[in-house]
This record gives structure tokens, C-alpha cells and sequence, in this order.
């Protein structure tokens, strides 16, 4: 990997940093999805600068060059959290379902009996 | 034909999930009244969009509201909550959309008096009543039948009816986890399992008048055989998963 591909990377993800701790800040994003996404832009700059391991890794995969394996390990890394995300949708979903549930619950209107 | 029962007045709901339905509550209150049927009627409004909130508001039946749409199933199970906290010895459930004939629920009252837990009213058997099941729906509920059969152990022709009456166990054991949407094989597979007693009965079926089905929306009707096959196996897996 070129030198200026390794300072655009890093320069992105001094940007994402900021980006990601600006939203911490103005609670957009909560503690625990921050540190997330820190720890995966130490990531992608360990595996930027650290090319000895990046190459062994590629050479391992059989892939053509390093930015190869950095865009296989992203795509693997995107997937997994597409499915996190899958999750903690239907999480949602279902904290939802049992509000309006409860809405509905205590709140009956009309013909109730007397039998509660 | 009189109910199986002297105390059969008072011990039970009939539960009816409510979407867009407003040219049908009316009429469908009216027939189950005029059934001679005094069981307490709780409707469950999904989020209407239509006016069935005003109609619902006017009529002698408990209305639980939910404040958006969550689908049939959860509206169901919001019915059948209501009926398990309250302690209806017995539920029926069945649509608002005036497909399902009121006279029918005592044929369903009369199988669980007999022993079955669950009751599942039938278009399948029985003398024709000319309710026209579509083609692809038909070969649906086939496929899913033998299916339920296979998984469940339970023969029911009519896996997609939500015409039921059940015991308060069944409402109960329903109650805790209901899919949120088509909860036909899967619900059948689930009950088998658990050695539920299932009975189905012959019932009349009429087509609908006002509105449209959940199964009318093209794209869902495509998701539907996808969902209910996975949902079914996964039934499965659960109970292996519960039993280790």
C-alpha cells in the first residue's frame, strides 16, 4: 500500500474519530456504540500501518494485494454488523410491540366487565 | 342450536382483532348478539386508520386500542392477554371482517366440550357453503396442512382459519408468545408439539364485503409460504432446544 493511501485512510479515520465523539457528545450516539466504533477504526489504521501483518494475511488468503484483504475483512466486518443491527432491530420491535400492548391493556374502553 | 352449557354466558370472550374494519363491526356485533351469544366481546383495534375507532367507541363490546399497527398476531395476542388477566375459562377468536358466521361458535363450543383444547373451525369440511378459497391459497393451506402433520402431528385441513375457540390453557400458553404475523402452521405445529388436544369442526365461511384481506397485498402473500415454512421448522428446533 502506497504512503499517501495509508495517510488518506488514517486521515479518515482521525475524521471518523471526531465525527463519532461529536455525536457522543450531542447524544446522538450512546457510550457503548462510540467505543464500537473506535475500536473498528483502530482497526482499519492497525491494519493500514501494520503491513507485515496485513501482507501475511493477504499471502494466507491467497488475495492479490493488501487493499484486497482490507476490502474482503470490511465487507466480512459490514456483514456481521448488518446482522448486529438485524438484532437489535427486532429487539426494538419487540420492546414496541409489548408498549403498545401495554397501552392497549390498561386502557380498555367500553364494555369492560368487573371481573379484574 | 343451544350452547353446550347453562353457565356458558358469562365465562367467556370472544376475541376479535380489528383493522380498517368499519363497515363490518356493526354488523358483526349485531350478529353475534343476535346468535344469543352474551359473552363479553373485546375488540382489538391495530391501529386503525380508517373510522373504526369511532364505530368501535359506539358499539357494547371492550375495545383495547393499540396506538399503531403491530399486525394480526400481536393484535391477538393482546386479545388473548386480555382474556388470560381477566380469567375467561374459555376464548373464542375469530375475524371482524364478517367472514366468520357467529351461529357457527357454539359447533366450536360443543367439540371443546367434548375434550378438545383447541377448536379450529373449518371451511374445508363440511358441506360447501360457497366460500371460494383462490387457487394458490388453496394449495397453501395443503402444502402447510401436511406440513403441521409432519411437524406437529396434528391432521387440520384448514391451517390458516382463525376461526378458534380454545381453553383457557391454550389461551394462556398463546398468550406468552404469538407470531406477530400469519400465525397459522407454526401456531398448529406449536400446540401439537405440546400435546395440545386439536379439533377441527366444520364452519361457514362467507366472503367478504367491505375492505380487503391481509393476504391481498401481493407482496406479503409472496412472503407468507417463506415465512410460515422457516417459522414452522424453527417451532421445532425450539422444543428440541427446550427439552435439552
Amino acid at each position: 500500500m502506497s504512503l499517501q493511501a495509508k495517510l488518506v485512510i488514517t486521515a479518515f479515520a482521525l475524521f471518523n474519530v471526531l465525527f463519532v465523539v461529536e455525536l457522543l457528545r450531542k447524544r446522538k450516539l450512546s457510550e457503548s456504540y462510540t467505543l464500537m466504533w473506535l475500536f473498528v477504526i483502530a482497526a482499519v489504521v492497525f491494519f493500514t500501518w501494520a503491513e507485515r501483518f496485513l501482507s501475511s494475511i493477504t499471502s494466507y488468503l491467497g488475495a492479490i494485494t493488501p487493499v484486497s484483504t482490507l476490502t474482503l475483512l470490511s465487507l466480512l466486518f459490514i456483514l456481521v454488523m448488518l446482522i448486529f443491527f438485524s438484532m437489535k432491530i427486532y429487539k426494538m420491535e419487540r420492546l414496541i410491540k409489548e408498549m403498545a400492548q401495554r397501552v392497549a391493556l390498561d386502557n380498555p374502553k367500553g364494555n369492560v366487565d368487573s371481573k379484574a | 342450536m343451544k350452547f353446550p352449557r347453562d353457565d356458558f354466558r358469562k365465562e367467556g370472550a370472544i376475541v376479535l382483532p380489528v383493522f380498517n374494519e368499519e363497515m363490518n363491526l356493526r354488523t358483526t356485533v349485531d350478529e353475534i348478539r343476535g346468535a344469543g351469544i352474551r359473552w363479553d366481546i373485546v375488540m382489538v383495534d391495530d391501529g386503525s386508520t380508517d373510522g373504526s375507532r369511532e364505530v368501535l367507541v359506539n358499539l357494547p363490546v371492550t375495545v383495547l386500542s393499540h396506538p399503531v399497527n403491530l399486525g394480526y398476531g400481536a393484535a391477538v395476542q393482546t386479545g388473548l392477554r386480555y382474556a388470560v388477566s381477566r380469567g375467561y375459562g374459555t376464548v373464542v377468536l375469530m375475524d371482524a371482517d364478517g367472514q366468520h358466521v357467529p351461529s357457527e361458535i357454539p359447533n366450536l363450543l360443543a367439540a371443546l366440550e367434548k375434550g378438545a383444547d383447541i377448536v379450529i373451525g373449518s371451511r374445508l369440511l363440511g358441506e360447501p357453503s360457497g366460500y371460494r378459497i383462490p387457487l394458490l391459497r388453496r394449495m397453501g393451506i395443503t402444502f402447510f396442512s401436511a406440513l403441521a402433520k409432519m411437524l406437529g402431528g396434528t391432521k387440520i385441513y384448514d391451517v390458516t382459519s382463525g376461526f378458534q375457540a380454545m381453553r383457557l390453557e391454550v389461551a394462556r400458553f398463546l398468550a406468552k408468545e404469538y407470531p406477530v404475523d400469519f400465525p397459522d402452521a407454526e401456531v398448529i405445529i406449536s400446540l401439537g408439539l405440546r400435546k395440545f388436544r386439536i379439533v377441527e369442526v366444520p364452519a361457514r365461511f362467507r366472503t367478504r364485503v367491505h375492505g380487503s384481506s391481509m393476504y391481498s397485498n401481493p407482496g406479503r402473500a409472496l412472503y407468507y409460504p417463506f415465512k410460515s415454512l422457516l417459522a414452522s421448522f424453527i417451532v421445532l428446533l425450539r422444543l428440541i432446544g427446550l427439552k435439552k
